[in-house]
């Protein structure tokens, strides 16, 4: 599966980073505290959280993820969308909240790994 | 001529729900003088109503009171901002306010916010809840800070819980920062090693929410032309003789 097979089943849209849609998703991490994130999540996997400062970007560059993303109506910061354009990193954002999404996620068949 | 003051860079008043009673700007100065520490800032959470009590109880008792607040980022994240002056202090308040969550404090839960004046009489309650992060990262409020004069020092980094490296697991290279601090978790000659704190200037301070704490410190020497945050800001960066000395361990009461 890849980030852009999320976009077309699910109420998510892409804000920042479209070209980097075509990455491989190999499962999903959901959490709000970056340092967890950054010791726990796997590479490849999409990420959800709440958050929508720039650093959610350095830490997903960091820890190699495929996709970020902003669920329960938060939106990312200006610094936040162009930090994602300039890493390459795929942006989505959904007004879903955070455990509406993840269950979403894993009936589509991404699982946490 | 330069010579030592201790320094305590983090002290919170009874303004912050979560501290005693006890800790009245006056009492505050009382103990200071007894214990030793001649510089106190005072930063109570995303409010600062009793600094100017506590420079006014301050006064003729030979403790310098630095204007201060402790706020809490949107990522959670507790940074010590601390100003020259107290016009400087009441622009960040003004900024802080507005970024505040507006919602109104339960003090059965959280605890009450006094505002007092010098000679420990109730001025009011302040009824907006003062605990929880305002909308502003990291970043932009250290930008804020050091545009109106002042600076940032990253709370207690070594603690698991709102600091800087336990909320974001590193330190952005856009955060202006002049020092992080490290609570009494950490023995102050062990502080320098900690990884992720980028090679910054480490300072200890009580972090006090009781006189007991603030009895049992830790707290930093510096070493001082006089005791003005301008001075202390000079120590940080290692520059014109002064700088930070080392700290003065916890004791026990």
């Amino acid at each position: 599966m890849t980030v852009h097979d999320i976009l077309s089943a699910l109420p998510v849209k892409c804000v920042a980073g479209k070209e980097a849609s075509g990455a491989i998703v190999l499962g999903g991490y959901a959490s709000d505290l970056l340092s967890n994130v950054m010791g726990q999540a796997k590479a490849g996997s999409v990420w959800v959280t709440m958050q929508g400062h720039k650093n959610i970007v350095a830490v997903a560059s960091l820890a190699g993820l495929s996709a970020i993303v902003i669920a329960g109506g938060s939106k990312p910061d200006a610094d936040t969308l162009a930090k994602a354009e300039s890493e390459n990193i795929a942006l989505l954002i959904t007004d879903l909240p955070v455990f509406e999404f993840v269950g979403q996620l894993y009936a589509l068949g991404v699982k946490g790994r | 001529m330069s010579r030592l003051f201790t320094a305590d860079l983090h002290v919170h008043t009874l303004l912050s729900p979560c501290a005693a009673v006890e800790m009245t700007p006056r009492h505050i100065v009382r103990r200071a003088v007894e214990f030793g520490i001649d510089i106190i800032a005072i930063t109570d959470h995303n409010a600062c109503d009793n600094v100017a009590a506590a420079i006014e109880a301050a006064t003729g008792a030979g403790i310098v009171i630095i204007p201060g607040m402790e706020v809490e980022t949107k990522e959670e994240t507790h940074v010590l901002t601390l100003f020259e002056t107290l016009p400087q202090l009441a622009a960040w308040e003004a900024y802080v306010a507005a970024r505040r969550s507006g919602r109104k404090n339960d003090e059965k839960k959280f605890g009450a916010q006094f505002i007092v004046d010098a000679e420990d009489n109730l001025v009011a309650v302040k009824e907006e809840m003062l605990l929880g992060a305002i909308d502003a990262d990291v970043a932009e409020v250290a930008r804020t800070v050091a545009a109106i004069g002042g600076i940032t020092i990253a709370s207690h980094v070594d603690r698991p819980s709102y600091s800087i490296l336990s909320q974001l697991g590193f330190i952005p290279p856009d955060v202006e920062l002049a020092a992080v601090e490290v609570s009494r978790l950490t023995p102050y000659r062990e502080a320098s090693r900690l990884p992720g704190i980028s090679g910054l200037p480490v300072i200890t301070s009580s972090d006090a929410h009781t006189m007991d704490d603030f009895a049992c410190g830790p707290r930093t020497e510096f070493l001082l032309e006089r005791p003005t945050l301008s001075e202390i800001r000079l120590a940080l960066a290692n520059n014109q003789n002064r700088r930070i000395v080392g700290a003065i361990k916890s004791r026990t009461t």
